[in-house]
């Protein structure tokens, strides 16, 4: 099931949802809509390993804005912290960025339950397109969860800069020997 | 709803979820993560035919403008729960989308799942890499079994509708 946005609200006065700063004006029917953060890392190399560490760069996006290029892939940080210990979140585009042709994620839309932070928004366009920080570029799903719930402990922690992939972390700790539960 | 970790894995130990293997270390909150399998398929405007590619240990390069289809280590299905296969942050951090808007499995399609993968830049990747995740849901009414064209499918596949164009010559005929 799927919350409303009455229900998001609900949730947000509760506690069971965190969404700060929170603007009821933001709500839909069944999303919230989230805004740019300030803050884009991209990696330095083209060429990129999953295997080994990526090196990457920060940069603060002005008033100006930050062109996106197709060619590059652009990790910026929500505006908002966000998260839930009792639902799961699903981030998804807006129409009207989608019309633009602008990714924000890149087939990793699921949030772990328990992990609330600035999320990292996997910026990729089809044409260059010029964004801005505290445009409204998202919408955010809460749904409800079957079964016991074991939060978030993974290698992404309370954040609030945007993050490169730890995806090399997988391979140094080996398959088998995560027994923590790991995020996405 | 969305089933927890812990929910999958009894639904696993009920018989309602199929994942082999199947190891409680890939079990994330609310999903199970998924392996390369070794064998890819390059689909490239430059070639004529696909090119069967295996990833050895030291990897394979991925490039923007191609379309590579993979496919999961495991065998994973349900009959009583859909499916929905997604990316992991960590690897759309790294620009590899895993599926091209078609994320849905079928209720009763039981499959190592093929993967439809693209990159925004040059990405190395290594088989039995941990690449993406499957969520399971509940439904509401009678379960309806999937009997379609790619159903117990093993190793990545070429999509298996007609071709375009025989498409447009029927159509033609029928004219």
């Amino acid at each position: 099931m799927i919350l409303s946005g009455n229900e998001i609200e609900k949730a947000v006065a509760a506690g069971k949802i965190v969404i700060d700063p929170f603007d009821p004006a933001r709500l839909g029917p069944n999303s919230y809509d989230f805004s740019l953060g300030n803050r884009c890392k991209t990696y330095t190399s083209p060429e990129l390993d999953a295997r080994l560490h990526n090196e990457t760069v920060e940069r603060e996006i002005g008033d100006d804005g930050l062109m996106i290029s197709p060619s590059r892939l652009f990790l910026v940080n929500t505006h908002e912290r966000m998260g839930s210990t009792h639902y799961v979140p699903i981030i998804r585009g807006r129409s009207s960025t989608g019309r633009l042709g602008l990714f924000i994620d890149i087939t990793a839309d699921l949030i772990d339950i328990g992990s609330i932070n600035q999320w990292t928004l996997q910026l990729h366009s089809i044409i260059p397109i010029r964004i801005y920080p505290g445009m409204v570029i998202g919408q955010v799903t809460f749904w409800v969860v079957k079964g016991e719930i074991a939060p978030y402990r993974g290698k992404y922690g309370d954040l609030r800069s945007p993050v490169g992939s730890l995806s090399h972390l997988d391979f140094s700790q080996g398959e088998d020997s995560n027994s923590a539960l790991v995020d996405g | 709803m969305i089933l927890s970790g812990q929910e999958i894995a009894a639904a696993r130990q009920r018989g309602e979820i199929e994942i082999e293997p199947f190891y409680t270390a890939q079990l994330n909150p609310n999903s199970y993560d998924f392996c390369l399998a070794p064998k890819i398929i390059e689909i490239s405007p430059k070639a004529d035919q696909p090119v069967e590619i295996d990833v050895d240990p030291n990897g394979h390069l991925l490039l923007p403008g191609r379309l590579y289809l993979g496919c999961t280590s495991e065998v994973i299905g349900s009959a009583n729960y859909a499916t929905t296969l997604l990316g992991r942050s960590s690897i759309g951090r790294l620009g590899l989308f895993l599926n091209i808007t078609a994320d849905l499995g079928h209720c009763g399609a039981t499959s190592q799942w093929t993967l439809e993968m693209t990159v925004v830049q040059p990405l190395r990747i290594y088989a039995g890499m941990r690449i993406g995740q499957v969520a399971f849901w509940m439904q509401l009414g009678k379960p309806t079994s999937y009997s379609g064209r790619y159903h117990r499918d093993l190793g990545p596949q070429l999509n298996r509708d007609r071709p375009l164009s025989a498409g447009l010559s029927d159509d033609s005929q029928r004219q």
